[in-house]
């Protein structure tokens, strides 16, 4: 496959809440993501940057199609085949053994009464592989994450590991069956520094050596200039701009962009004058509200 | 983990205690004379006289307490003052009949409990959740000696399907060994006498289980519900994991948890309810005792099955409690205090 | 959300669809003060009958509100004295004279089930207030106590639980003889440590929360913590318990008469009439019958109305 076109073509796609299943009430339908559109290409790193709300979590689970209530709109295209509307037996084909996800908070997205190892291969075991090869398979993948004694970890519980060897299962799980595409919707967000940074690392040395395209879902710009190559920018459910990481950081096209970069707090500014919000700067640029 | 069996050991015993002086507080709480009531009914003033004698009910009533306690751990609560039989060789005698009504009654409440709760779980907010949910409302409110009044009425005196008297009809009883009825006919291998003991058990135990029903199938629901929105769940999807392996698998086993818990404690109420449904169709076990007990003015007795049904009960829930350690990878470890 | 359900009740709602909206605790406890009466009743009554209630829920409290009408009426609508035995007239079917029939001694169904709903539903209501102020005493009480007295009280709690309530209540009112009296002192001994250990958790939990914290650090007292916020705060949980606790409660204390241990005869009680009719079933079965319908249709009704209640308390449910 030719690395220049995208594997994922995503066009004008919008997440919606019907009327009647909004919590709290409320008129009319509420839209979550607005017309997002963007691509990623093979082994391509691309992050979605938002504040939260912004509706980067909801376009992400609206690849994978995860939410039941939802109203998805638009192209979600995938290596040529066409994901909106296809039957849930092609998507389940699809989920997992090529388009993975990595979770936000891996203390809640294991299962506590199930084993590490059935959790890990469990991608593998559904598709009918034997028992024997989804484990060794598990084992030799938790082995390449650097989870220490991967073999006799199998047969552990959740319970039984921190948070960064958890964020690690949940990757194995994601990463077993081969994936051409990682989507990580905030996955260092509930571990402390210095895990983050292992993490963060680990993403980077997969994609490399897999050639796995990851979509990287975050608020936090810092990550964002280590990890990424291009950038989405997302504000209230909507497109602001997509652009490669290093003219993002020196050259912002948008007063939105402009601001979320500026409002990240230095350690030399002067103490006394407050810190500049996002809010500052759209109010500077008036003319060019997102509504 | 030791630890916590003893701590769990510990506060079993406790609670043994304290159901011992509940009942004990209860029995010095009938009003009048209590050797009068004790004695029975027919009691002449010598044998009152006796009563208080035996019963040390001229001491002070620390002492009396204290006694009753020493007497309740050698496993005397007295004697019946209308079968003068020991209350304990008397309950003990039917206690095997009720906790195989019970059993039997568990069996069907699980059986359909928990396929309801997943049904409706599955099925939230749509047809067949609602109605589930209607059916199980109106069957959790029908009083259980009622709908076993009416079960006996329908299916055994009107459609003739099950027999309306209380013991084995074909052969006469098993050999008495377990005391357990469809046990001690398997042993004996006469299997027209085990289809015997069950059909005498079906109706009692499905009018037993009607309220369980209930109760179980909306806390399977509640839980398979708040499993189903679980992170894990969606990550199981996101793996390409089928629906029914999902709901099954993943939902079901982490859901079964609290389930076990509940289903625990139910056994105990229905040892309670149990004496209802022994009333109505007049099976020897704890309840037809405690009946001709309370019938018979027969307090001691009373008390003393009281006593016995707060003691499996407890009993009960410590084996759940332990059974859930072992098997409940969650409890385990923080047990074990690894984080 | 999760943040919102621990927000003090009277403090207006901070979810931004349902800004300035209090709990519905809060708006009970201003409904019952004598100074809001009329409003607050009528405040009431638009909550649990109003537009945005399902149909459902304004079914069972509209079930609820005809039952207690029967309970208070029911002596004036019996159509015959539901003691006064007539031989002529013994087991005579449902028919024109007697609606639901006879029992054996020729007294008319209809009128004892009708007699028998006074006493059994006000029973029911006043054993499950009597039992939820006894457990708001206890918990409070506990909750203010040095440690080991809660500890101690929390302890009663377990063991009174710990034999089931039916087996309690059997035994006390065994002991105390047959009459309606010890059959409601036997299930509020039975039903209070339930009460108490539910409002002891929350009141726990609230009095560590951090709004608690803080109006102790500006020099609230304990008391006037537990009873301006805690209690308040717990409300929701105590009238959701008790909306659902009289429904079992109606359903058990028809169990003890059955059983013969309720008010002796000739009383009319739901559970002794189908005591009564039991032994002919066969031939009479309208004597059993009908009573048995009337817990049903009563145990449904109030667990329907339960239900309701808590969907009313906890606005997140509403959609389950």
């Amino acid at each position: 496959m030719d690395a220049r076109s995208p594997i994922l073509n995503v066009s004008a796609l919008s997440v919606s809440v019907p009327e009647k299943l909004r919590i709290g009430g409320g008129q009319g339908d509420l839209r979550l993501v607005d017309g997002v559109s963007f691509q990623i290409r093979s082994g391509e790193r691309l992050a979605l940057v938002g504040e939260s709300g912004s509706g980067k979590s909801m376009t992400a689970r609206a690849l994978m199609q995860l939410d039941r209530d939802v109203v998805l709109k638009g192209s979600v295209c995938w290596d040529g085949t066409e994901l909106l509307g296809a039957a849930p037996r092609r998507l389940r084909e699809i989920r997992g053994a090529e388009i993975s996800m990595l979770f936000q908070d891996p203390m809640t997205a294991l299962n506590p009464v199930l084993t590490i190892g059935e959790q890990v291969a469990e991608p593998l075991l559904v598709r009918g592989v034997s028992k024997k090869n989804a484990y060794r398979k598990a084992a030799q993948i938790l082995d390449r994450l650097h989870v220490p004694k991967a073999k006799e970890r199998l047969r552990a519980y959740p319970g039984q590991f921190s948070g960064g060897m958890r964020q690690r299962v949940v990757m194995a799980a994601a990463l077993v069956a081969e994936p051409k595409l990682l989507i990580a919707d905030e996955p260092t967000t509930a571990l402390d520094v210095r895990v983050q940074e292992q993490v963060l690392d680990l993403i980077e040395e997969q994609s490399r050596e897999l050639n796995l395209a990851v979509l990287f879902i975050t608020h936090d710009l810092a990550t964002v200039a280590g990890l990424a190559q291009s950038v989405v920018v997302m504000h209230h459910g909507k497109f602001v701009e997509q652009q490669n990481v290093d003219d993002l950081f020196s050259k912002p096209q948008h007063p939105y962009t402009r601001g979320l970069l500026a409002s990240v707090p230095r350690l030399d500014a002067d103490p006394n004058r407050r810190l500049l919000t996002v809010e500052d700067y759209m109010a500077n640029h008036g003319g060019e509200s997102l509504g | 983990m030791v630890y916590f069996i003893f701590r769990r050991l510990g506060l079993a015993a406790l609670s043994l205690w304290g159901v011992a002086t509940i009942v004990f507080v209860m029995s010095r709480l009938i009003p009048g004379d209590i050797a009068g009531v004790a004695a029975g009914r027919f009691a002449s003033a010598e044998q009152i006289e006796h009563v208080r004698e035996t019963l040390g009910l001229n001491k002070p009533l620390v002492v009396q307490y204290w006694d009753f306690l020493v007497h309740a751990v050698h496993g005397d609560l007295g004697t019946s003052a209308y079968t003068h039989q020991s209350v304990v060789s008397g309950i003990g005698a039917v206690l095997p009949a009720t906790i195989q009504l019970v059993v039997c009654g568990m069996i069907i409440t699980i059986l359909l409990a928990v396929p309801l709760g997943v049904l409706s779980a599955v099925n939230e907010g749509r047809g067949g959740d609602t109605a589930i949910r209607l059916i199980l409302v109106l069957e959790g409110g029908v009083p259980v000696f009622w709908l076993a009044i009416m079960l006996r009425w329908i299916f055994g005196s009107i459609l003739g399907w099950f027999p309306i008297s209380s013991t084995n009809s074909l052969n006469g009883a098993p050999p008495h060994v377990t005391g357990f009825s469809v046990l001690d006919s398997l042993l004996f291998g006469d299997f027209s006498n085990v289809l015997d003991s069950v059909g005498h058990l079906l109706l009692p135990a499905i009018a037993l289980s009607a309220p369980f029903i209930a109760t179980l199938a909306r806390n399977v629901r509640s839980n398979m519900m708040s499993a189903l929105k679980s992170d894990y769940i969606t990550f199981a999807v996101s793996k390409g994991v089928p629906p029914g392996r999902i709901v099954i698998h993943h939902g079901l086993r982490s859901a079964l948890g609290s389930t076990l818990t509940i289903a625990g404690m139910q056994f105990g109420w229905m040892v309670s309810s149990a004496v209802l449904v022994e009333a109505v169709f007049s099976l020897p076990g704890v309840g037809s005792y405690m009946y001709h007990a309370i019938v018979n003015h027969d307090t001691f007795a009373v008390l003393g099955a009281v006593l016995i049904i707060g003691f499996v009960f407890i009993v009960t829930a410590l084996i759940v409690d332990l059974v859930q350690m072992s098997i409940d990878p969650r409890v385990r470890n923080v047990q074990v205090g690894v984080a | 959300m999760k943040t919102e359900d621990k927000l003090p009740p009277g403090l207006p709602s901070t979810h931004p669809d349902r800004r300035g909206e209090v709990s519905f605790a809060y708006r009970f406890s201003t409904a019952t003060s004598p100074l809001a009466v009329g409003r607050g009743l009528g405040g009431l009554a638009r909550r649990l009958f109003g537009a945005k209630t399902f149909l459902i829920n304004r079914i069972a409290f509209g079930l609820v509100a005809v039952l207690l009408l029967l309970a208070l009426l029911g002596p004036v609508l019996a159509p015959y004295d539901p003691n006064a035995p007539n031989t002529n007239a013994a087991l005579q079917a449902p028919g024109a004279v007697h609606w639901l029939g006879t029992d054996d001694v020729g007294r008319d169904v209809l009128s004892r089930i009708l007699t028998g709903a006074t006493q059994t539903l006000i029973s029911a209501v006043l054993i499950v207030v009597f039992a939820t102020l006894i457990g708001v005493i206890v918990a409070s009480a506990a909750a203010l106590a040095p440690r080991w007295a809660d500890e101690v009280v929390m302890r009663v709690c377990d063991m009174f639980m710990s034999i089931p309530s039916l087996v309690l209540a059997l035994g006390l009112a065994a002991a105390l003889g047959p009459s309606l009296t010890s059959i409601i002192i036997a299930m509020v001994a039975a039903l209070w440590p339930a009460t108490a250990r539910l409002t002891r958790g929350i009141l726990r939990e609230t009095m560590t929360s951090a709004y608690i914290e803080s109006a102790q650090i500006v020099g609230m007292s304990r008391l006037r913590l537990m009873v301006r916020h805690a209690i308040p705060n717990s409300l929701d949980a105590i009238y959701v318990h008790a909306s659902m606790e009289i429904s079992g409660t109606i359903v058990m204390m028809s169990g003890l008469a059955f059983l013969g241990v309720g008010a002796p005869p000739p009383s009319a009680d739901w559970g002794s009439m189908i005591a009564q009719g039991q032994d002919f079933i066969t031939t009479a079965w309208w004597v059993s019958l009908f009573p048995g319908l009337a817990i049903t249709l009563s145990a449904v009704a109030f667990g329907l109305a339960g239900d309701a209640v808590r969907s009313l308390a906890d606005p997140s449910s509403r959609r389950s």
